[in-house]
């Protein structure tokens, strides 16, 4: 089963082994995020690997959409982040395109 | 941290606390309000979507039948991810060093390659070993359970020759 599919971590899988399995300074729990993912009925199967990536990439996008939100609030001299600020952002970048009309 | 196992499926998101911890650490000392984190919560679970479903269609046309770190890759340039290849990628390093750990500590044996009758042959010489130095032990074991009494018994005979002057005093 080495670098196979969707490991298995028997049970209780997605409570207590979460904290394990997250390693090398993950901060998002690889159970969920490969369950979010199972979420699509048509996805192939995706090994470990796959499944740190996609994590990482959401940490990294998590980084970048906060920090972009952060510029509009300091542009409006506001001290709190307000969704405002995350929904302007979500509009200015291209590649956040997706995001519009895919929430709510 | 509890998982909820009522949350339905199509509403799985982060886990509210792990993301307060990130926002936090990329921007410590500012408020965020709820209705911001909240928003930023449902964004990770339409970008996990969006990543997993482009590096899907890469995988259908390659032809293959599971999804792989290069897919994952590939799908961050097309998508307009790019400038986070670099970063995602270090990831791999580490996850590749603890897979090979794993690997290694469960399947050394199934991956040598050697027949058999060599393998019994090892396990003979092994337990054969083992039963030597078993003896061995045994023996100092042995050894030393008769050193302990005889110490003990010298201990004792000096005990009795002083009680024996005690009574005499």
């Amino acid at each position: 089963m080495a670098g196979g599919e969707w490991s298995h971590n028997g049970v209780g899988e997605d409570g207590a082994v979460e904290e394990e399995e997250r390693g090398s300074g993950l901060r998002l729990p690889l159970a969920r995020v490969k369950r979010i993912m199972k979420c699509d009925p048509d996805l192939n199967l995706a090994s470990q690997d796959a499944v740190y990536l996609v994590a990482r990439a959401t940490e990294l996008f998590v980084e970048s959409l906060v920090q972009e939100s952060y510029q509009y609030t300091v542009h409006s001299r506001k001290k709190t982040v307000s969704r405002r600020d995350v929904d302007n952002s979500i509009e200015a970048i291209e590649a956040l395109a997706f995001l519009e009309g895919a929430l709510e | 941290m509890s998982v909820p196992a009522d949350q339905p499926d199509d509403e799985l998101t982060i886990p509210r606390a792990a993301m307060n911890k990130m926002i936090k650490e990329i921007l410590p000392n500012v408020r965020v309000a709820n209705e911001a984190r909240e928003l930023i919560l449902n964004c990770c679970t339409e970008f996990i979507h969006l990543l997993s479903s482009e590096a899907n269609e890469i995988c259908n046309q390659q032809q293959k039948k599971t999804i792989n770190a290069e897919h994952i890759l590939k799908s961050l340039d097309t998508l307009g991810f790019g400038d986070y290849r670099a970063e995602a990628e270090a990831v791999l390093k580490d996850c590749k060093a603890m897979a090979a750990k794993k690997r290694r500590k469960s399947t050394r044996l199934e991956n040598l390659g050697i027949p058999e009758e060599e393998l019994l042959r090892q396990q003979q010489e092994l337990f054969a070993k083992a039963r030597q130095e078993q003896m061995l032990m045994q023996q100092q074991e042995w050894q030393m359970v008769q050193a302990q009494a005889a110490a003990a018994q010298q201990q004792q005979q000096e005990q009795q020759t002083i009680d024996d002057d005690e009574d005499y005093s």
